[in-house]
């Protein structure tokens, strides 16, 4: 991976926890998928201060008696998971303008929403959020973890790059892209402007014209600072690439700019030439899908995760709001039934998210040092009998499967609201009424009175069928 | 002579067929209504199932076998409520009581909706009137493929189709100054004209009844007989009801008129699930993943929840898994993955798409389970069938191997 991408690690904060800063926590006898290294049987994570002390087999880990612990014997241990890029969790997505690169996904972001429980009910313990794809240059995004009262709480790095988007809108995919260029070049000329505007400062300092004293105070337009950052490679540009039309575009702007691609779900078509191009990128939630020839109705199996791992090239799943697809198990199993490696669909929630949001070396994995974001699951990751027991975020329990009140109250047995009838009728009354009834059935001449009125209305429609 | 067993990589679609007798050797099979078998023997000859058992079972000699270690083996799939055919053909505009429709008839062979369907293992459908009518019409089990397209059709007549809730009144106007027999004025306008619209119907039929044994020779009507089957117990009626409001009224009107409805879609059948036990009612319970914590699918307001199947099957009310009315519903099998999920063992959930769909539908003499004499329509699946990573790998129908494109 270009190591330039790295940059916007410089200014990640990663918050420590309050919650977490004295504690022990050691998650015993799990079966460890640890993503970078080998599966671990009856082993133990020992997470201290938030980063994992020690990993590996429960009998070469002393466990100290101050230490809470999590009976994980049967268990599977997973690093939480990470999404690369989502519009979950925000309220309003899209500003209606559409060059506002100065606004942030901090702003939109709704702690309280739903979206967020739902990602540590299905394990994930990392979210890239950013503003939606209707937009040209959309603003800042920024990287979470789905647990906290405010935006700060969750916060794991507060810029994560910029949003831009190829996605045509009022106008066709051309001028979406003439839209794109034109509000790059309006920044390029500022820049250079800028640059001209301040040697002249100088040469007129050294000149004598300005008082040796004075100095260049004039710092970059706030609203165009963003896309400065993004045209000196400072930050990356999270590019949403609708469809393999716009492949061609989006690899021609990765020449001038860091970008991470962020495909739309019909890719097959443009496969070749990412796989030039040879970088990982963040695959749509539509994931499988059918395509009709127009004109034959021959319908072609398209499963764009096979076609990927095919071609080598990494990728990063992301999870539907809604229906299947917002099951990590699901996602993963269609994976895997299509042919893609098993070990392949893991990364694609852990590893591949991780380095794509340069944050490799803190999460996506388990290892000792990392932070200790985990998962226990009461089974296999891809099996749809499994669920999410516990998560463990920088040390901290932050779900558990027994507390979560909207699972309970799925699962519970309802009570009844009751109608008109049964608060009529109590319910040993109803008994003999219903027995009742057919004895009036045996008397037609009461209803053959009520009836035809009620059927006159309908004979006419009847007839005229 | 013994032929040599064959990989299923070596498979051709020559082979899967009829006139030749075929076993299935090594695989895990789940009959349907029973435990599996493990390392199987299916024997396949003339469409139909010669024999089903252990790895000891006798083969005959002139028989194929295939070797499909490591895979299982159910029996093609049923959706008791499948809308996979034109929507625009499922609903008959000119009345909102059409009980002598026959779904039958909008039947289109070649529609890809059998396509999907049996690509993904399921077998036979049952395809009702849809649900903008009150009275819809009658249903009929079809097979999504067969060498000769009238050979599809399992059973017609099967049902007759009710719907109740808010759907039958939708899009309909009142009458403001215009013609009292337009179409376009279609009534009823709330529930109370829809459950009017039943009880009008049944009171005719009674009426029709009572004329017929009476003697005088009643004007022949096609409508009325259909209803007046529904009474005499000679023909099944499926009542759509999704909220508490409308199951409770499914189960009234069936007190009323004496029938026993079999209730379609019930997504808060949790809600009623000892009245449901008291009437001794089949569940066709709809589309088990909209149950979702964020965006719930439940349609008339009703409130999915995940505690709905697992209490039918705690009250051992019969219930069958189904695709039914919900745009959202996935496949046949991953929907009954999420029974599983939701606590259903696997054995029961795919019961619910074999065998007790069958049995419900009035076709198990045919279908529904891989059993000596029922037709041969199977499904090889490359896993467990309800591991979500498995899929079908051959879906046979009549013991033909049913084509998945077009």
């Amino acid at each position: 991976m270009n190591s330039s991408l790295i940059h916007s690690v410089a200014s990640v904060a990663l918050l420590a926890l309050p919650l977490c800063a004295q504690d022990v926590l050691a998650v015993k006898g799990g079966k460890v998928i640890t993503m970078t290294g080998a599966v671990i049987d009856d082993a133990t994570v020992l997470i201290e201060n938030g980063r994992i002390l020690k990993l590996g087999k429960s009998a070469d880990i002393e466990v100290p008696w101050t230490a809470k612990v999590i009976d994980a014997t049967g268990k599977t241990v997973l690093p939480t998971y990470v999404l690369a890029h989502t519009t979950g969790g925000v309220r309003g997505m899209n500003e209606q303008m559409q060059n506002v690169p100065w606004i942030s996904i901090a702003d939109a972001l709704d702690p309280a929403n739903t979206f967020f429980e739902d990602c540590l009910r299905n394990g994930v313990g990392t979210v890239h959020a950013i503003p939606g794809n209707q937009t040209l240059l959309g603003g800042s995004g920024m990287v979470v973890r789905p647990f906290g009262r405010t935006v700060e709480d969750m916060a794991v790095a507060t810029s994560s790059g910029l949003k831009i988007s190829l996605f045509a809108q009022g106008g066709g995919r051309l001028q979406q892209i003439r839209k794109l260029h034109r509000s790059l070049d309006d920044v390029r000329e500022y820049l250079v402007d800028f640059e001209r505007r301040k040697a002249e400062f100088e040469k007129e300092k050294k000149a004598g014209a300005i008082a040796s004293d004075k100095e260049w105070t004039e710092e970059y337009d706030r609203q165009k600072k963003p896309v400065i950052d993004l045209l000196q490679k400072k930050i990356k540009g999270w590019l949403f690439v609708p469809s393999a039309a716009e492949v061609p575009e989006a690899i021609r702007l990765t020449k001038e700019l860091n970008l991470v691609l962020v495909l739309g779900p019909n890719m097959h078509k443009a496969i070749d030439e990412l796989k030039a191009l040879n970088v990982p990128v963040v695959l749509d939630e539509t994931i499988e899908y059918f395509e009709v020839d127009p004109e034959t109705q021959v319908e072609q199996k398209i499963a764009t995760p096979s076609l990927f791992a095919a071609a080598g090239i990494p990728f990063a799943l992301s999870i539907g709001i809604g229906g299947a697809s917002g099951y990590p198990w699901w996602q993963l199993a269609t994976c895997v039934r299509n042919g893609v490696d098993r070990q392949a669909a893991l990364k694609a929630l852990t590893t591949v998210p991780a380095q794509l949001l340069s944050l490799d070396d803190q999460l996506g994995s388990l290892a000792e040092g990392k932070l200790g974001n985990l998962q226990i699951l009461t089974g296999d990751p891809l099996l749809a009998t499994t669920w999410v027991e516990t998560v463990v975020l920088e040390g901290m329990v932050v779900y558990e499967r027994a507390k979560d009140q909207r699972l309970k109250y799925l699962f519970a047995e309802p009570k009844p609201q009751g109608d008109a009838t049964t608060l009529k009728e109590p319910k040993d009354k109803a008994e003999p009424k219903d027995k009742a009834e057919p004895k009036d059935k045996a008397e037609p001449k009461d209803k053959a009175e009520k009836a035809p009125q009620g059927g006159k209305t309908g004979a006419p429609a009847k007839e005229g069928k | 002579m013994k032929l040599p067993a064959l990989t299923l990589l070596l498979l051709t679609t020559a082979l899967i067929a009829q006139d030749q007798t075929t076993v299935y050797k090594g695989a895990r099979v789940w009959p349907g209504g029973g435990a599996p078998i493990d390392n199987a023997v299916l024997v396949i000859a003339h469409g139909k199932v010669l024999q089903l058992g252990g790895p000891d079972t006798q083969v005959p000699d002139d028989a194929v076998i295939i070797d499909v270690s490591g895979k299982s083996i159910t029996p093609g799939l049923i959706d008791a409520a499948w809308n996979g055919l034109a929507p625009s053909d499922q609903n008959e505009q000119g009345s909102e009581s059409t009980p002598a429709l026959h779904a039958l008839d909008s039947v289109d062979a070649r529609s890809n909706g059998f396509l999907k369907a049996r690509r993904m293992g399921v077998t036979a459908v049952h395809v009702m009137p849809g649900t903008m009518n009150v009275i819809g019409g009658l249903s009929a089990v079809v097979k999504t493929f067969a060498l000769d397209p009238t050979a599809m059709v399992v059973r017609d007549e099967a049902a007759l189709r009710i719907a109740l809730g808010a759907e039958p009144s939708s899009g309909n106007r009142a009458i403001r100054g215009g013609s009292v027999d337009s179409i376009y004025y279609r009534r009823p306008t709330t529930r109370m004209g829809v459950i009017w619209e039943v009880r009008r119907g049944f009171y005719d039929a009674q009426d029709y009844l009572t004329q017929t044994i009476e003697g005088g020779k009643p004007q022949p009507n096609r409508d009325l007989d259909v209803l007046g089957r529904v009474l005499q117990g000679k023909l099944a009626i499926i009542t759509t009801a999704r909220s508490e409001q409308d199951l409770r009224t499914a189960l009234r009107l069936g007190r009323e008129f004496g029938y026993t409805p079999v209730i379609d879609e019930a997504q808060e059948a949790h809600f009623v699930i000892d009245e449901l036990a008291a009437a001794k009612v089949w569940v066709m319970c709809s589309a088990p993943s909209a149950d979702r914590l964020a965006g719930s699918a439940g349609q008339d307001g009703a409130e999915p929840r995940f505690s709905t199947l697992p209490a039918l099957a705690e009250k051992g009310i019969p219930f069958v898994i189904t695709t039914g009315t919900n745009p959202l519903a996935l496949d046949l099998v991953r929907e009954a993955t999420f029974a599983v999920r939701f606590g259903i063992p696997a054995e029961k959930a795919l019961d619910a798409i074999t065998s007790d769909a069958a049995t419900l539908l009035g076709v198990a003499d045919r279908i529904g389970k891989l059993a000596t004499g029922k037709d041969a329509d199977l499904v090889i699946w490359s896993a467990e069938p309800f591991d979500p990573a498995s899929q079908p790998l051959f879906v046979i129908i009549d013991g033909n191997q049913a084509p998945t494109s077009r």
